[in-house]
């Protein structure tokens, strides 16, 4: 059963306040390790995506979450943003918020532009709803869906409204230390993807940041990051099939090179567990007790590093030299301009803990 | 006027941008001077394509005009669609003294008896190619002209390119070829673009090649002045070198553009930092499809920046030297590629 309660998560640290005239966020990169507490800065490079997280095991996400919600996340290409915490965004104003939200893109809309003889041509009418079930810790906020209907330019009267623009906003598995530290009228939703037309999408990041005092800004999926969900994904072979393991380079040369590399599904996880076999006998002679579901960053480079040197093999060229642009598989792809799309609700979880993680490292602080 | 006749002839309208169809119109010579005079080439396509209908009536032209039409348009603009290349294989005794006008009798006399109702035209173009163009029918139907064929045939050659054949008319055209051509069998070059100039000009060798030589550059001067002594370039000899090989790979100056290389590799996995793939006894499946603007270009700037290790691997250097964007890779060598055979009499 769902269960209907919706809360904004509490804070149960009380954070020092510095400076009485303003509140203010501690930063991200201080709550990612002991020695920020000690007073050292850490460099910029300690501030970093985890170097080993949980491969977990498929979650019937369709048990705890609605499945028509869910199918509205999935299967589009969505454009990917970070969100800095959001100042007093509360769960159960969404009503509010959605009746604002549609006022503002009406009002946007009619200002400035050539006057509409027969008045609004396309009305707006804006849902916001939260996607229940998706967050797995307290510390994670609801995940937020926010729709945008309405009629075509030339419809007729009894034309129903169409879907045009959808967004969410969420948080999954963020880092609790961080959660924890923001003072209590913050709501951290970090990562925001997008579908739709961009003069709508900056409509609703427009409102937010005046809304909510927060600020927007291009997500990129780093080249360790599309390497982590190559490794991620072929991990779930065995599970659900990945039908193909797809991943495009592009080599700096003129005119540019594009490389298509796509390798069956059984022969990538067949190579995956050997690097994984070989990397946890490393660890039983160094004595190390491991959890098999904990994936580290040295066997994705290891499966990463077996994909190009058996490409190099045969034509000599070092993939290294180009920059790894999109990664696919029947789970999902991601590509390195920030475009993602989720094809299996399954590994939704992982792929959204590691785009979250991205998102709060990216976000400025 | 013929309702099939009118949707051939807007179609092909819509094709051919404005200023081409001027040129193709002119090159057509079945317009009258009035005629021609009261086309106004810069009104929208429409406007024009009801002029020409009107002009189709006064005029009576048949399919058959509007084919010819539409020949003289793509032999004057062959890069566009997708062509495959093929080469004949196996020749008889008397392959090299086929001339154009037995060529023609033969091919046209073998297709007809192959396919009951088609529509063959045959043109021969000012480079000793002969251009094709074959609108299929059926026994029950009349030959599809929105759909024809086209088959560039360079005589002399053993190579044929081909432009939308579906997989049922592959067999028909290739008895038709083979026999027209005295040759045993035809097969499939694995050879593929957009552009019908590139791939020929690759086939047929006409780019600038390099080939190994002691001297790459010319001899230097003894007395050199050099502007400044006191710069040397550290990579100098060794970038020269990478360009040398490259341009002996993939030629010199502009080359044919292609646009994709594609190999499916079912080798196995060798690599000693990974002890149980290299002892797999199955092979590591995988696909790799190069793309570019100008693929030879690109994977000579690969070899010459040295982005791809120098001597260039075979692999790549097969694209020109072997005439064919298509490779099936195994541990014994690249796979056979399919053939057709004449039949043994």
């Amino acid at each position: 059963m769902i269960s209907s309660v919706t809360r904004t998560p509490l804070n149960s640290v009380v954070v020092q306040r510095r400076s009485k005239s303003k509140s203010y966020r501690q930063s991200y990169r201080s709550c990612l390790g002991a020695a920020s507490r000690l007073g050292f800065t850490p460099a910029l490079t300690g501030r970093r995506l985890n170097t080993s997280r949980r491969a977990t095991k498929s979650h019937d996400i369709t048990r705890k979450v609605n499945p028509e919600q869910l199918a509205l996340l999935m299967k589009t290409e969505l454009q990917l943003s970070y969100v800095t915490p959001l100042y007093q965004f509360r769960h159960t104003q969404l009503k509010s918020y959605a009746r604002q939200l549609s006022a503002f893109i009406v009002a946007e809309k009619q200002q400035g532009l050539a006057v509409e003889v027969e008045g609004p041509q396309s009305s707006f009418r804006v849902s916001f709803s939260v996607v229940q079930g998706m967050v797995e810790t307290d510390d994670d906020a609801e995940t937020v869906f926010i729709q945008i209907h309405s009629k075509p330019l030339f419809a007729r009267k009894d034309e129903p409204q169409r879907s045009v623009w959808i967004g969410w906003l969420t948080c999954i598995n963020g880092n609790p230390d961080y959660l924890r530290s923001l003072p209590k009228d913050f709501i951290c939703l970090p990562l925001f993807g997008s579908n739709g037309a961009e003069h709508l999408t900056s409509l609703v990041k427009s409102w937010f940041q005046q809304t909510f005092d927060c600020c927007f800004g291009p997500l990129e999926i780093s080249d360790t990051s599309l390497q982590w969900l190559v490794a991620l994904w072929t991990n779930c072979h065995m599970e659900s099939n990945i039908q193909h393991l797809k991943m495009i380079w592009t080599l700096p040369v003129v005119p540019p090179l594009q490389v298509t590399y796509t390798v069956n599904p059984q022969d990538a996880w067949e190579l995956w567990s050997s690097v994984r076999k070989d990397q946890q006998e490393e660890n039983n002679r160094g004595e190390e007790v491991k959890d098999e579901n904990i994936v580290d960053i040295e066997e994705v480079m290891r499966f990463t590093q077996g994909l190009k040197s058996h490409f190099y093999r045969h034509f000599r060229l070092n993939l290294s030299a180009g920059s790894l642009n999109q990664v696919s598989t029947a789970l999902g792809s991601a590509k390195c301009s920030g475009r993602i799309k989720i094809t299996n609700s399954k590994y939704m979880i992982t792929t959204l803990t590691l785009l979250t993680e991205c998102a709060l490292l990216k976000m400025p602080t | 006027m013929d309702a099939s006749l009118k949707s051939l002839l807007q179609r092909l309208i819509r094709r051919i941008p404005s200023q081409t169809l001027k040129i193709t119109l002119d090159k057509w010579g079945r317009l009258t001077t009035a005629q021609q005079q009261s086309m106004d080439f810069t009104q929208p396509k429409r406007v024009l394509t009801e002029k020409l209908l009107g002009i189709c009536e006064e005029n009576e032209w048949t399919v058959k005009h509007i084919t010819e039409l539409e020949m003289i348009f793509i032999m004057d603009n062959p890069n566009q669609g997708m062509w495959n290349a093929f080469q004949l294989v196996d020749p008889e005794y008397d392959s090299q003294s086929v001339e154009l006008m037995q060529f023609k009798e033969q091919f046209k006399c073998h297709l007809s008896e192959l396919v009951k109702h088609v529509s063959v035209k045959m043109k021969k173009h000012t480079d000793e190619a002969v251009w094709i163009r074959i609108a299929w029918g059926d026994g029950f139907s009349r030959p599809n002209h929105l759909k024809p064929t086209y088959i560039v045939h360079q005589l002399q050659t053993p190579y044929v390119f081909v432009t939308s054949l579906t997989s049922k008319q592959k067999p028909l055209l290739s008895q038709a070829l083979i026999l027209a051509t005295r040759y045993q069998a035809i097969k499939d070059a694995n050879l593929n673009g957009r552009k019908l100039t590139a791939i020929r000009d690759l086939l047929m060798r006409q780019y600038q090649q390099v080939f190994p030589t002691k001297y790459a550059s010319p001899l230097t001067e003894k007395n050199q002045t050099v502007s400044n002594t006191c710069i040397e370039r550290e990579q100098a000899e060794t970038a020269a070198n990478r360009h040398q090989m490259a341009c002996e790979a993939f030629g010199d100056g502009m080359l044919p553009q292609l646009q994709s290389a594609v190999y499916k590799l079912e080798t196995k996995f060798k690599d000693h930092a990974n002890k149980t793939m290299t002892e797999r006894e199955e092979p590591f499946r995988c696909v790799v499809k190069f793309a570019s603007t100008n693929l030879l270009e690109s994977l000579r700037h690969c070899a010459s920046s040295g982005i791809a290790s120098t001597p260039v691997t075979p692999l790549l250097s097969s694209i020109p030297l072997k005439g064919k964007n298509y490779f099936v890779i195994t541990d014994n060598g690249p796979g056979p590629s399919s053939r057709m055979h004449q039949p043994q009499s």
